[in-house]
């Protein structure tokens, strides 16, 4: 083929399954919107729009827009107007599960901006900085989501990770944020070149880095081999393993958690807010499409042997990080006495509740062949992924109206221990109730949104027990972990709701009518809401766990 | 001797590895720490390109090496930014001496 069709075929399309380099760029308009607003509010301080026009302005815009225009794909797909395709001659996909995360991201991102605006965490002279790392995480977010190849799995964490580091350490004065920065960006750097060794392995040796193809390769590679005495096995072990590193980075999932505590400790708990959700969000989006791919999804093989014993493994591998981390976050939550550190430690336990769900997931798509196994559960793996989703989307909410409400509450006593909190209620009833409400709905107390997900995600393990007798220990430990968590979930309730408000402690005032009171009302309104209202979000999130199956 | 193969290419990327982690782990200065990890970025890249030439991989393999020393050079700029912030707030660079946080 000579120049001059490649390039045709480059512009217009025409390899099967994969969009031209024009329909790519029009499926990318949200990142791009990101992007052009980035632009803009650094030109807008360069010719001092900014004392005209406020930048967050520019950050609430463009967060909209790119929410809107991903709400219009997501329109076009449901209505079979579009199709699902590859763009970029492979590098990403477009399907609806991508487009779930990316909408996810853009409605996260609008809500984080109007956080630090009641909160007022960076200035006016430091807000084109904030806000341009902060739209520059999310880009990279969504390119994790919707990341098809090795290449953009690696930019993706890359480009999400080095503003976080940035921002953590964004309140330059001050030791403790410093030093939280430092930490971050030490583990994250060897994490993610780990990392990279263990793609650099498996892309060598399965001769492709596009997803679709590796499962193809895989099965070609492993076939009628088995065991640990074999090297490739061996080797391909070592690979997964160090990737898996980077993964347990980004999940701060045990024993690669130290980060965390410390880096949420040190950053403003609206960075926090925003790396507990955002990072950890698109980390599951992107773990649940490489280990789907690497089990045969979007290759044309499924349901052989090697591909079933690799799904398998991996489930079990995961399972056991799983009941690792939630063990170990809710143990070292329960005798934190500042109130980010114990919710860095409630993210990692919940890290690990959702991991569960991806654990479920591949043990039950392990058993997705001719075997007669598959008629008894049909649905089992979509409605794993379908739990994972619908956690997430209410872990936003909850997770989020915690940390704004421990923001809102620094404002004004500039302390962040939970003895400070006592008898909150007494002067800020909103700020009191609607804590409690975010604590009990991540302990998963009925009728609020936290149960229905944890319900979904253990009802996905439950059915996985078919299939393989560990995941009754995955079960049994998400149990007595939810038990476990409950007490220092309600201590920090009842140290806010019941007791009394020391002599001499800071004033807060919150009015009902205020801004900030409407926010974290909004926010404790939609943990609620989700408990109450399940069908819409569930029925979403079933339309993006079908993009698999 | 025999002729120089993918195998040996491995072999300078594995100990480019070995030799970047074992920095990482033992220094305590920051910088020695970053230094470690440019080790391991380039000893990957060292892989990727190998891979590109010995096995089905191809360009895409190349294509990743340059990325990937863009990313590395962000990400050591922004490092050094934080470690001179540290340094700024602490007086020294030295990783232990972050121990204000724990708990």
């Amino acid at each position: 083929m000579d120049f001059q069709a490649l390039f045709q075929q480059f512009l217009h399309g025409g390899v099967a399954e994969q969009a031209s380099i024009f329909d790519s760029v029009s499926i990318f308009l949200p990142e791009l919107v990101l992007s052009c607003t980035i632009v803009l509010m650094l030109v807008a301080r360069l010719i001092s729009l900014d004392r005209l026009i406020p930048t967050h302005w520019f950050a609430i815009f463009g967060g909209m827009t790119s929410f809107i225009l991903v709400l219009q794909q997501f329109w076009k797909l449901s209505m079979n107007e579009a199709v699902a395709t590859k763009i970029f001659t492979g590098l990403a996909v477009h399907d609806e599960f991508s487009i779930f995360f990316r909408g996810f991201l853009a409605f996260f991102l609008v809500f984080v901006v109007a956080l630090t605006v009641l909160t007022g965490i960076p200035d006016d002279e430091d807000a084109p900085d904030f806000y341009s790392l902060l739209i520059g995480a999310v880009i990279g977010m969504m390119l994790m989501a919707s990341a098809n190849h090795l290449l953009m799995l690696f930019i993706g964490i890359e480009m999400a990770s080095v503003p976080s580091y940035a921002l953590t350490g964004f309140l330059k004065g001050r030791r403790q944020s410093s030093e939280a920065a430092l930490k971050f960006v030490v583990y994250g750097a060897g994490s993610a070149g780990v990392m990279l060794f263990g793609i650099s392995l498996l892309a060598g040796l399965l001769g492709t880095a596009e997803f679709s193809e590796l499962a193809l390769r895989f099965d070609a590679v492993f076939t009628g081999r088995s065991g640990m005495q074999d090297p490739t096995v061996r080797y391909v072990v070592l690979a997964l393993l160090m990737i898996a590193v980077g993964f347990a980075f980004k999940l701060s999932l045990v024993p690669f958690h130290f980060w965390c505590p410390d880096a949420f400790h040190g950053a403003p708990a609206e960075v926090g807010g925003f790396l507990s959700i955002g990072s950890k969000a698109a980390a599951f989006a992107l773990l649940v499409r490489l280990t789907m791919s690497l089990g045969g999804y979007g290759s044309g093989v499924h349901g052989t042997n090697t591909l079933n014993s690799l799904s398998l493994s991996c489930g079990l591998g995961l399972g056991i990080l799983a009941i690792a981390t939630t063990t170990f976050g809710n143990l070292a939550a329960y005798s934190q006495q500042n109130i980010k550190r114990m919710l860095a430690y409630s993210t990692i336990a919940h890290a690990g509740y959702m991991l569960m769900a991806v654990s479920a997931l591949l043990v039950l798509q392990s058993v997705q062949s001719d075997a007669p196994f598959q008629l008894a559960h049909p649905e089992g793996a979509p409605r794993a992924m379908e739990g994972l989703l619908y956690y997430l989307s209410v872990y936003l909410f909850m997770n989020l109206g915690a940390f704004s409400i421990v923001a809102l509450i620094r404002n004004q006593t500039f302390s962040e221990e939970i003895d400070d909190y006592r008898g909150v209620a007494q002067q800020a009833p909103i700020l009191a109730i609607c804590m409690a409400i975010c604590m009990f709905s991540l302990v998963g107390i009925p009728p609020l949104g936290g149960f229905y997900g944890k319900a979904f995600i253990f009802a996905s393990v439950y059915e996985a027990t078919n299939v393989h007798w560990f995941m009754w220990l995955v079960l049994g430990a998400g149990g007595l972990n939810t038990v476990i968590s409950l007490f220092y979930y309600l201590r920090v309730a009842k140290t806010m709701c019941i007791d009394l408000r020391p002599a001499g402690a800071a004033e807060i005032s919150m009015p009902a009518s205020s801004s900030p009171a409407l926010y974290v009302m909004l926010v404790a309104g939609m943990v609620v809401f989700l408990g109450i209202v399940i069908n819409p979000l569930s029925v979403v999130a079933r339309n993006a766990a079908h993009a698999f199956f | 001797m025999g002729d120089i193969g993918l195998s040996q290419y491995l072999m300078v990327g594995a100990v480019l590895f070995v030799c970047g982690v074992v920095c990482m782990a033992t220094k305590r200065n920051v910088i020695g720490v970053l230094m470690g990890v440019e080790l391991v970025l380039n000893g990957s890249n060292v892989n990727f390109v190998a891979f590109s030439r010995y096995t089905p991989l191809g360009l895409d393999g190349q294509a990743t090496a340059l990325f990937v020393i863009v990313l590395a050079a962000a990400e050591a700029a922004v490092a050094l930014a934080i470690a001179l912030n540290f340094y700024n707030n602490h007086l020294t660079i030295d990783v232990d001496r972050g121990n204000e946080l724990h708990g």
